[in-house]
């Protein structure tokens, strides 16, 4: 039997490794990404996908919040930087600040809270947008939200064994983003390429 | 299609082999980036560069691929629900006190900002200077959210943009 890392696409061969998946420890991570074992899925099994409700699309009918018209400027600013064009950049991140100091302040008591936002947006946000880009075949959408689906499966895994092992767990360990996609790496030695979007390791960026 | 030429500072290993090439002295500059209103686009420095670090791009870039509709309400919906981790990881990272949690709310908060800009990108808002971008700055300019919405940087662009 053969279990696949959900986020890297790792793959762990029973047969081969000589030892059942299921008895491998709670502890053990992907040696791909450093993911939970529990981002893992049996190869044979070919998951049923759940129904998307149509009704959902329209929640993307309301105008922005201020926080996501922050995103949007804040992505055109890039879109200026690499074409090389600093001032209109500095200008777009003008209209980004704006907006962000416009946002609302989080609310939330603790981590437990953004682990349930983020089960939520897993089951419901992600499945529809894959739904709209394939039956629109909009393959730089359905890249997109690959990608932001690999780093939200990451984001789960994170909190989960940050649940478990807490605040001893971060203690000696290095923190990183991808600069590209925003997958986070827990650990000393990064992978030579983003187990996402595959950019070489000097994308990451670490986190103090 | 007329090109320019753009510098790739992390690939830019200084051999400086488009200084010797460029007919117009446009890659010979005091900040490294290539000087676009001398470059006459030839392309002679990204042949000649060692380390492909020079590429040639579009004086004026075409409009991004089409986007439905029904795909843009699916991504901005998403965008909303980045922005939403993203307000909560940012006030968990300042509310906290504990060290490790701190830097795990503050990564949670950069990625879901690099998450939210790239389904951005994917609906509709890939080029500062294309139609869906302007058509936004527009409908801001002539009814601004509130009296200190930045009104003349709004303004700046659209007009730099203008003809693009």
């Amino acid at each position: 039997m053969k279990y696949v890392c959900a986020i890297c696409g790792y793959v762990y061969d029973e047969e081969k490794e000589g030892v059942p998946f299921s008895e491998l420890a709670e502890s053990w991570t992907c040696p791909g990404c450093g993911a939970e074992k529990a981002m893992f899925d049996p190869v044979q099994e070919t998951a049923e996908k759940e129904t998307v409700s149509a009704a959902a699309a329209d929640d993307g009918l309301r105008a922005l919040s201020p926080r996501a018209m922050s995103m949007v400027f804040s992505n055109l600013a890039r879109g200026c930087q690499k074409q090389y064009r600093p001032e209109e950049e500095a200008l777009f991140r003008k209209l980004s600040d704006y907006y962000l100091s416009h946002s609302s302040e989080g609310a939330a008591e603790d981590e437990k809270e953004l682990a349930a936002l983020v089960s939520a947006h897993l089951k419901t946000f992600f499945p529809q947008a894959e739904k709209a880009a394939s039956e629109n075949g909009d393959r730089g959408a359905l890249r997109a939200r690959l990608w932001a689906n690999k780093t939200e499966l990451m984001i789960q895994s994170l909190l989960s064994r940050y649940e478990k092992e807490g605040e001893a767990w971060l203690e000696n360990s290095r923190i990183w983003v991808c600069s590209v996609c925003g997958f986070i790496f827990i650990g000393d030695r990064l992978p030579a390429v983003c187990p996402v979007c595959k950019v070489p390791d000097w994308k990451f960026e670490l986190v103090d | 299609m007329e090109k320019k030429a753009v510098r790739n500072l992390r690939l830019c290993t200084k051999d400086c082999l488009c200084l010797y090439v460029c007919p117009t002295g446009a890659t010979d500059t005091e900040n490294s980036i290539i000087d676009v209103s001398r470059c006459v686009g030839c392309g002679d420095c990204a042949a000649a560069c060692p380390s492909g670090a020079i590429s040639m791009v579009p004086a004026v870039y075409p409009e991004q691929q089409e986007k439905k509709e029904e795909v843009c309400f699916a991504l901005n919906a998403l965008i909303e629900a980045k922005a939403e981790e993203e307000m909560t990881a940012a006030s968990l990272a300042r509310k906290t006190e504990k060290v490790g949690l701190r830097r795990l709310m503050k990564a949670v908060t950069v990625s879901a900002r690099l998450s939210g800009e790239d389904l951005a990108r994917e609906a509709g808002y890939m080029l500062p200077q294309g139609s869906p971008a302007l058509a936004l700055l527009k409908a801001l300019r002539d009814n601004p959210p509130s009296d200190d919405f930045p009104l003349n940087e709004t303004n700046r662009i659209i007009e730099a943009f203008k003809g693009e």
